[in-house]
């Protein structure tokens, strides 16, 4: 009891270890443990975690979790967290043309929403517009169709950028791109980039492993995503330009740790492209924000967010130097899953709910919340509707959000952060090892992850060993309801109307200078985005602007090893 | 490649060609299949990302499959399906079967089935299922 970072008696151990042996490895004899408890990672969990655990793992109270808005920020990167600023309800939308999702956007905001991330369809997050012909059967179909500023201009209409506390969207291969038409948003709007905030994912190495919208090949697709962020550093800081995901290589089959570990050698990709080009990480640490992804064991996932702001903020400091709190306090964007299912479609609302309430605890600052139908297509506005209310239940009601981290200090919390730590930790070394991001993406390492973890989880599926109901407990068959969510043909009809409308009314010679201007800023290597915000000004579209860039880069090419 | 398992019936082992047809870039469910039908002893070629299905057919031509498995889960199977369908029958590989996996709506599978495939395989559904389903196939050929 003298060592003041030894809470607890010695005896603790001693007596553990007692109780294990003569209470419950006998009565486990007796009634035997009803499966092994393994979570999807990986880590064993033990009956019972005492502050002897704390003790194996070395735990020290003031370096390893200290206070929220602190260093290592373990415990929150905001100083009041949801006391003071309450994690942001945000919805994630879009379908058809920009007409019919306009309506949704106001729906969503009248009942809510205080954030709208845009759902882009397929062909403008692959770079093609609506009359290319690979965007046959694809227009509006995943998310909205934007060729050109008109129909941002349109899908915002009666939308002041202002009025909620962020508008964004995902584009990832397409980041300048679509940071141009909503700081063009803004200026058409009337509205100065100051007074609103713009929310990118703009992503695009973590495509290449698992999301599958890449356009380019890595290099410069990253050297291009960076460009948006050192746009924002000059003329708009507080915006987050760039949200490095987690998200898809977990659910792609990396498992969250591996996962982060990937997303982690990305976000460090970015950000030395921008010290190589002269800024200071204090300048652009605070614009990347994080997007941590665990969907299967609800306590790894508040471990993982915990751990997760460990990390980034002693890489900030240790590997990069930074000396701003704002650098070191990473700011997490998590999206609410559960194991969704097929059949009986309304049990996902429970398992979203589950998922998403891991993440509150874990401290995430912008939360959205899947659909109970998004396992199938397209949210309908009813399950839109019941995510924001879920998202505003676990906000106000039963005291989930009353004080700041509620799980820090539990000893199995402390135990499964720090061995998550470990995992991720172990993995940045296994990737730095290998050779950095890039390696991960052209060298098959990422890949193979990614396979090898789809068909562990599969496997886990099919023999019950992960237990799912009505998937392999009470099993049902799997429906697709007719009312899922389709494209609308008439939505399609109207994009392709106003492409034409837009493409025959503009300035064809101003959409020429300032897409030559475009080509020869991506020659020179200079930073494309005040070259593309002239051209999306002149209504060049998203298509003419990407062609330039798939001639001077040429295209990604398709792996087909599996 | 692994030591595969001489499942199959016959000596010609099952060829199947799993492809990603359009712009969606899901296909982990694709791998996980490509890998099941593989470890069952079926030969199997993945197209990798973003094929349109000129390229699909061709592929599947040269490779001599049986089987196309498709991959849809954007919304575009009742477009590129049919087409797929139209592609074979054109080019003389009528004998090539189509399999779809993924994201379709009930009302969708009858239509489907009718003509452009011969069976839809919804999200979840175990490999085991698909390689009885295969080998069943094939011992009725």
């Amino acid at each position: 009891m003298n060592d003041p970072k030894r809470p607890f008696s010695p005896e603790v151990k001693t007596e553990a270890e007692r109780w294990r042996r003569e209470t419950f490895d006998p009565a486990a004899v007796q009634r035997p443990e009803r499966k092994p408890f393994v979570t999807d990672v990986g880590i064993g969990i033990e009956p019972l975690y005492t502050p002897a655990d704390l003790e194996r793992i070395g735990f020290d109270y003031l370096r390893d979790a200290g206070f929220p808005g602190e260093y290592p920020f373990t415990r929150g990167e905001r100083p009041g967290m949801n006391r003071t600023d309450p994690f942001v309800v945000s919805a994630y939308s879009g379908f058809g043309d920009a007409e019919a999702c306009n309506r949704r956007f106001r729906k969503l905001i009248e009942i809510g929403a205080e954030q709208i991330l845009v759902a882009l369809d397929l062909p403008t997050q692959c770079g093609y517009d609506s009359d290319h012909e690979m965007s046959t059967a694809e227009v509006g179909q995943v998310g909205v169709a934007i060729d050109t500023l008109a129909d941002m201009e349109l899908l915002f209409e009666g939308i002041p950028a202002d009025s909620v506390k962020r508008i964004g969207t995902l584009g990832n291969s397409i980041g300048p791109i679509v940071l141009a038409l909503y700081a063009a948003l803004g200026e058409k709007q009337g509205i100065p980039w100051s007074r609103y905030t713009v929310n990118l994912q703009n992503d695009p190495l973590k495509e290449y492993i698992a999301r599958g919208t890449q356009i380019l090949p890595a290099e410069p697709a990253a050297k291009l995503a960076a460009d948006a962020v050192a746009w924002c550093v000059g003329h708009a800081p507080h915006w987050s330009p760039m949200t490095v995901c987690v998200n898809h290589i977990n659910s792609g089959g990396a498992g969250s740790s591996m996962g982060t570990a990937i997303a982690l050698a990305n976000a460090r990709h970015y950000l030395n492209l921008l010290l190589k080009q002269g800024y200071s990480i204090d300048e652009v640490a605070p614009l990347l924000h994080m997007f941590p992804d665990e969907r299967h064991d609800f306590f790894v996932s508040i471990a993982n967010l915990r751990a997760l702001r460990r990390i980034w903020a002693r890489l900030m400091k240790q590997t990069y130097g930074a000396t701003r709190p704002e650098a070191m306090a990473c700011r997490t964007t998590v999206y609410g899953h559960g194991q969704e299912a097929l059949a009986e479609p309304l049990n996902n609302i429970p398992r979203t709910a589950f998922g998403t309430l891991a993440y509150v605890l874990g401290g995430a600052s912008y939360v959205y919340l899947a659909g109970y139908d998004e396992a199938v297509s397209t949210p309908n506005e009813d399950s839109a509707r019941v995510a924001l209310r879920t998202l505003q239940i676990l906000a106000h009601e039963h005291g989930f959000t009353d004080t700041i981290d509620p799980l820090g200090g539990s000893y199995f919390i402390e135990t499964l952060t720090a061995q998550v730590e470990k995992q991720i930790l172990d993995g940045m070394e296994r990737i730095e090892r290998a050779g950095g991001a890039l390696a991960v993406i052209n060298g098959g390492f990422g890949r193979q992850v990614m396979t090898q973890g789809a068909v562990r989880r599969q496997r886990a599926i099919d023999s019950g060993e992960r237990p799912w109901v009505t998937v392999n407990l009470w099993p049902q068959k799997p429906n697709v309801p007719n009312t899922a969510f389709r494209g609308d043909p008439k939505a399609t009809e109207r994009q392709l109307a106003r492409l034409a409308e837009v493409k025959a009314s503009r300035n064809r010679a101003a959409v020429e200078t300032a897409l030559a201007e475009v080509d020869r800023a991506t020659g020179e290597g200079a930073n494309v985005v005040p070259s593309v915000l002239k051209a999306v000004r002149a209504y060049a579209t998203v298509g003419e602007i990407v062609e330039l860039w798939r001639k001077r880069f040429g295209t990604f090419l398709p792996s087909t090893e599996f | 490649m692994r030591e595969a398992m001489p499942k199959a019936p016959r000596g010609r082992r099952i060829r199947v060609l799993i492809a990603k047809v359009g712009l969606d870039g899901h296909d982990v469910g694709a791998r996980v299949v490509a890998r099941g039908l593989l470890d069952a002893g079926m030969e199997v070629i993945y197209t990798g990302l973003r094929r349109t299905p000129e390229e699909v057919v061709r592929a599947a031509i040269e490779e001599d499959v049986d089987w196309i498995g498709v991959s849809t889960l954007s919304g575009a199977h009742m477009t590129l399906l049919p087409k797929l369908r139209r592609l074979l029958d054109e080019q003389g590989a009528s004998d090539i079967r189509i399999l779809a996996g993924g994201i379709v709506p009930q009302e969708d599978i009858p239509a489907l089935t009718d003509k452009a495939v011969a069976r839809v395989f919804l999200s979840g559904t175990p490999i085991a299922e698909i390689v009885d389903y295969l080998l069943g196939q094939t011992a009725h050929a």
